[in-house]
């Protein structure tokens, strides 16, 4: 009897190890530091909204993690600490922010990417955007580009870009060298 | 004596300015173009090299082919692709577009096959879904595209048919050209035109398409 309890629970424990278990989803304490991206700061009179794309962004990868509540609780006090300071600028959008402004801004980012062992950078300008990486250096968000991407040369414009800046350097070269032939006839 | 130095003076200077000359527009060149510039260095490597160069190893591949799709998929059984993930592949039959579907649109992607936009959502999520692709190779077929055509978009989770209703030209800044916020699941490729163009092009064609059928994730949220 006890050998086939003990196989039975093999078995069991077998083919739960083969359901597959991701941290797949949005937790209530994820949903809550969505919601506190999706608040507005009053800058100056003006409703200022995080992008959607950066909410978009950290959504994916909370589809990936497992927060706990004490986390998003210590993100939430970093957003409010950041949201506060914003408003406190009296500055009427992002873009408008001086490089200090930007640089305390950030100090805030940083610190709620810190609660989940991530770290965000960004330039003086916060317009043109933010990266935040994992301790791996892998990429977790990445809006320091345009979200439309520049798409018109892959690796089979190679053999053409090679041609043309060849052409340009041998073109120019030539120019010199006959700029300075005549110079030298004219002396 | 004097005239053998000036004949010297005369060989250097044709020698230095051309040389000089050139290495100036050269570093000028490579300050202003150093994205073309990669990929000369790359194909450099690969004449220098005796090695194949195998793109494969940058990136991890999650996707595993599935078979018949059900309506609806448990968030816990999909697991979310992180960036530089190929997690599926897509095709537009009959169109010559067919490559590996990447999350995330940066250079590994784009090297390999098309990407979805980080920023916006993978397919059964009920949400935008915006992929880009380069317009020379991987997404050159989009140009053969018409109204009705089918974009089939495999997932390990589920496979999905998207509708193509619309393509349109339109400039890379255009903020109408996609709903970051749209709660309805819709397909947006966009590449640089003219197709074929080499080099930075301000215009994109877009392509707008709706879903038709394939799993919606469901009891992503608590």
């Amino acid at each position: 009897m006890k050998k086939i309890i003990a196989l039975i629970a093999v078995v069991a424990l077998a083919a739960l190890s083969c359901i597959p278990a991701f941290a797949a989803g949005i937790n209530s304490a994820e949903q809550s530091v969505l919601n506190n991206m999706r608040t507005p700061s009053n800058m100056n009179g003006n409703a200022v909204y995080v992008p959607d794309s950066y909410i978009n962004q950290a959504e994916a990868n909370f589809n990936t993690i497992d927060m706990t509540q004490a986390q998003a609780d210590e993100i939430n006090g970093y957003i409010n600490a950041g949201r506060s300071y914003l408003e406190s600028t009296k500055r009427s959008s992002y873009g408008e922010l001086s490089a200090d402004e930007v640089k305390t801004f950030l100090g805030y980012a940083r610190a709620a990417a810190g609660v989940l062992d991530l770290s965000a950078g960004a330039g003086s300008d916060l317009t043109k955007g933010v990266k935040i990486i994992n301790k791996s250096g892998d990429v977790v968000i990445d809006e320091s580009g345009n979200v439309v991407k520049a798409t018109g040369a892959g690796d089979e414009a190679v053999p053409m870009t090679v041609i043309a800046v060849t052409g340009t350097l041998l073109a120019v070269s030539c120019a010199g060298v006959l700029l300075s032939k005549r110079k030298t006839a004219v002396k | 004596m004097k005239k053998k130095s000036e004949k010297k003076k005369r060989i250097l200077r044709l020698i230095a300015i051309p040389v000089a000359f050139c290495l100036l527009l050269y570093l000028a060149v490579f300050a202003v173009g150093y994205p073309m510039f990669s990929d000369i260095l790359s194909i450099g490597s690969v004449f220098l090299s005796d090695k194949q160069v195998d793109y494969s190893k940058e990136y991890e591949n999650i996707f595993v082919p599935t078979g018949d799709s059900k309506d609806t998929v448990d968030a816990s059984e999909v697991e979310f692709p992180g960036i530089n993930k190929q997690f599926g592949d897509l095709k537009i039959k009959g169109r010559n577009v067919d490559a590996k579907l990447f999350f995330g649109d940066g250079d590994i992607a784009l090297r390999n096959g098309v990407g979805v936009y980080a920023g916006s959502f993978v397919p059964g999520y009920g949400k935008t879904i915006l992929v880009a692709g380069h317009n020379n190779t991987y997404f050159n077929g989009l140009k053969n595209v018409k109204k009705g055509d089918v974009v089939t978009i495999r997932t390990s989770w589920g496979n999905y048919k998207y509708k193509i209703n619309k393509t349109a030209i339109l400039k890379d800044t255009d903020k109408k050209a996609f709903d970051l916020s749209a709660d309805e699941e819709n397909l947006v490729l966009y590449t640089c035109y003219p197709f074929d163009t080499l080099g930075l092009t301000e215009k994109r064609f877009f392509v707008y398409a709706d879903k038709i059928s394939g799993p919606e994730i469901v009891g992503l949220y608590e």
